[in-house]
């Protein structure tokens, strides 16, 4: 029953993200966005032995991914 | 690592196909809106440059391809710009320092026009950065491409010969 | 195509097609160092827990740009792994005698002690690669592979990805695919699950006989390694909020078929008074079915940026996990920054984790004192400074304090355990130096 009502709330969540329109930029005010910092997958090399110690340390792993984000060029 | 690509470029083989259904870039001849352009030296208009081939560009100092198109836009100046032929180079930048900085690495051979606030772009509808539009001697908009892709530069050269000659043959 | 259309200017999309990658050097432009198209991340890495595991790990990653935005990496990780890591057995007033893993030779621990094997040593190298490639103009495939090899471990993964532009780029959907072999070979062979661990009748380490060919290995097992496949599958969704902010949202779902066992961790099994009675081999269910809900932020400030990620994961060996990390880069000026790290994370103990067995008890079919799969919280605290010097170079220093509080999810301390630490912290520093060039 928990378990649903997660699934639920995450489906909510990913239609407002997807479906509204007024959510975004123009593709000339990726100014900021574009910059390497601003990237999800930014310190990719910091990340990787994040994840390598943790990996090893906890139960748990992974869950992340680089998509999407960036300057939004060809 | 020279057999890398090679690798990919068979890989790449159905997506060469796939692509090519996108690849025409002709637009139905409309007007090109006219746009003010500030430039270092003083406020032109878009419309001062009728007779000539213009090579309207949009880009941003943040944009990866754009850094690649500069060169061979330069070289598309140097060549073509006796012929009546120009290019226009519309920086999108918010901040003009940074429009400043990738010009002092990349100094331009051709006008730049700045516009901060998006104005040009947003009437333009530009769908990314960069893009580009052709407009013949006679103020009409004939092509337009979004992205700069290097492998096709003797096709966008190609595009302003076209026009050039057109332009010749009119008088 | 010739597109008409009413007032607007609609331009007709070039598609990303692929480059001819080994371009004839007559389009090679002069290079500046903007169009550089390799770029080299090094690293190295130092983690040292307190009388327990160091790690010594350095990082060469080599990515380049194609003319066509097509990405091309390239990673080599070595890392050199010593020291001492708990066993699984509990602390006893007594000293207490195991055996090491090679099964010919034995050490002891303290009274009061909690057990720890030092004979962890171990050397890894890694070898990761990737080729992103656009295509028709909103779309990127991501193919890659690794491998890794350590003295009893060797691990191949091959990995794809697909990701969709959508709305002008401002919404981006992915999909992921891993798959990962894994093959132990554990030292001494590997042990019957829930077998006694043998000690070795004469405890004397000067005089180990190392011509003997004969294999008393520990737990009186097999010789053949063992197994484990992963399958990995990721979803992601990131959207652009404004000119600031973008998040991302993921579920990963994981597969896990093979032998999840440490095989060098074992149970205590104690009596009503909570001595030890016997060391028994770890054994772990062959399947575990893991989901992960990833979300992350990053909001761009004047002068910074910040960077928030939650992540919740529950899997079928009833481990939930809740994990918050933020980063927070503020620059101080053009070219450095600090960020402070902050990490929390906590989980519940594995169905069949315990602390030790009762002697009394029947043996369960699955059963690990493994702490790392018992309830626990962690947290990590960590200072990050960056500069970007004159020739576009960047440097970059790391210093973080990671704790791990192992908790008791409800198990008794009957007799001589009441007094003794079962659940004892453990403490490390991590530093780090990073070149980017």
């Amino acid at each position: 029953m928990k378990r649903k009502a997660l699934y639920v709330s995450v489906l909510i969540a990913l239609s407002q993200l997807g479906g509204c329109a007024s959510l975004g930029v123009q593709p000339w005010e990726r100014d900021l966005l574009a910059k390497d910092e601003m990237a999800l997958g930014a310190e990719g090399i910091d990340l990787g032995l994040d994840d390598h110690i943790y990996f090893s340390k906890e139960a748990t792993s992974g869950g992340r991914s680089f998509a999407g984000g960036g300057c939004g060029c060809n | 690592m020279r057999f890398l690509p090679r690798i990919a470029r068979k890989l790449c083989l159905p997506v060469l196909v796939l692509a090519t259904l996108f690849t025409p870039v002709a637009m139905a001849k409309q007007p090109a809106p006219d746009i003010l352009l500030t430039m270092t030296e003083g406020q032109h208009k878009l419309s001062d440059y009728q007779g000539q081939v213009v090579y309207l560009d949009f880009w941003a100092s943040w944009c990866k391809p754009c850094q690649r198109s500069f060169p061979w836009m330069n070289a598309m100046q140097n060549k073509y710009a006796e012929r009546g032929f120009t290019i226009i180079a519309i920086n999108v930048d918010a901040e003009r320092d940074l429009a400043d900085q990738f010009l002092a690495k990349l100094p331009a051979d051709f006008p730049v026009a700045f516009d901060p606030e998006g104005k040009a772009p947003a009437l333009y509808r530009v769908p990314g950065m960069p893009t580009s539009y052709l407009i013949d001697h006679t103020g009409q908009l004939r092509l337009a491409h979004q992205g700069f892709h290097v492998h096709k530069q003797d096709q966008y050269e190609q595009e302003i010969v076209t026009l050039i000659e057109e332009m010749e043959s009119s008088k | 195509m010739q597109l008409s259309n009413k007032g607007s200017i609609a331009t007709a999309l070039a598609g990303a097609t692929c480059a001819l990658l080994g371009q004839s050097p007559a389009h090679a432009e002069t290079e500046t160092s903007m169009l550089k198209d390799w770029k080299f991340d090094t690293a190295i890495l130092y983690y040292g827990e307190t009388d327990r595991v160091s790690l010594a790990e350095g990082v060469i990653s080599a990515t380049k740009t194609n003319d066509d935005d097509s990405i091309f990496n390239v990673k080599l990780v070595l890392d050199t792994l010593t020291g001492a890591s708990a066993n699984g057995a509990v602390a006893q007033p007594t000293v207490q005698t195991f055996s090491r893993p090679s099964g010919k030779d034995s050490y002891q621990v303290a009274a009061g002690e909690t057990p720890l094997d030092d004979t962890f040593r171990d050397t890894r190298v890694q070898l990761a690669s990737s080729w992103m490639q656009p295509f028709a103009d909103t779309w990127r495939g991501t193919a890659g592979f690794n491998v890794s090899k350590e003295y009893d471990y060797m691990s191949l993964g091959v990995n794809g990805l697909l990701e969709k532009d959508l709305f002008q780029r401002n919404t981006t959907l992915s999909a992921g695919l891993s798959y990962q072999f894994d093959s132990i070979d554990p030292v001494g062979g590997k042990p019957t699950p829930l077998s006694s661990m043998m000690i070795p009748a004469d405890y004397d380490d000067e005089f180990e006989d190392e011509g003997e060919g004969e294999d008393d290995d520990h737990g009186s097992g097999n010789n053949s390694g063992e197994d484990k496949t992963t399958l990995d599958m990721l979803f992601g969704v990131t959207q652009v909020i404004n000119r600031r902010m973008l998040m991302q949202f993921n579920y990963g779902l994981s597969l896990v078929d093979g032998y999840t066992t440490d095989p060098y961790k074992v149970l205590s099994v104690i009596n009503t008074n909570g001595v030890t009675q016997d060391l028994i081999y770890e054994n772990r269910p062959d399947t575990r079915t893991k989901h992960s809900f990833f979300w992350q932020t990053k909001y761009a400030m004047d002068n910074g940026v910040v960077d928030l990620s939650y992540r919740f994961a529950t899997d079928d060996w009833d481990i939930n996990s809740h994990t918050i990390d933020s980063r927070l880069r503020f620059n101080l000026s053009d070219n450095s920054y600090i960020q402070p790290h902050v990490r929390y994370y906590q989980q519940s103990a594995a169905d069949f984790y315990q602390p030790y067995l009762n002697q009394s008890d029947e043996l369960p079919m699955y059963a690990s004192a493994d702490y790392r799969v018992g309830e626990m919280a962690a947290y990590t605290l960590g200072l990050k400074y960056g500069r970007k010097l004159d020739n576009g170079h960047e440097w970059a220093v790391r210093a973080e304090y990671y704790q791990q509080d192992p908790k008791n999810a409800g198990f008794a301390q009957p007799g001589v355990l009441a007094d003794l630490d079962l659940y004892p912290s453990v403490k490390a520093v991590i530093l780090q130096f990073n070149y980017h060039f």
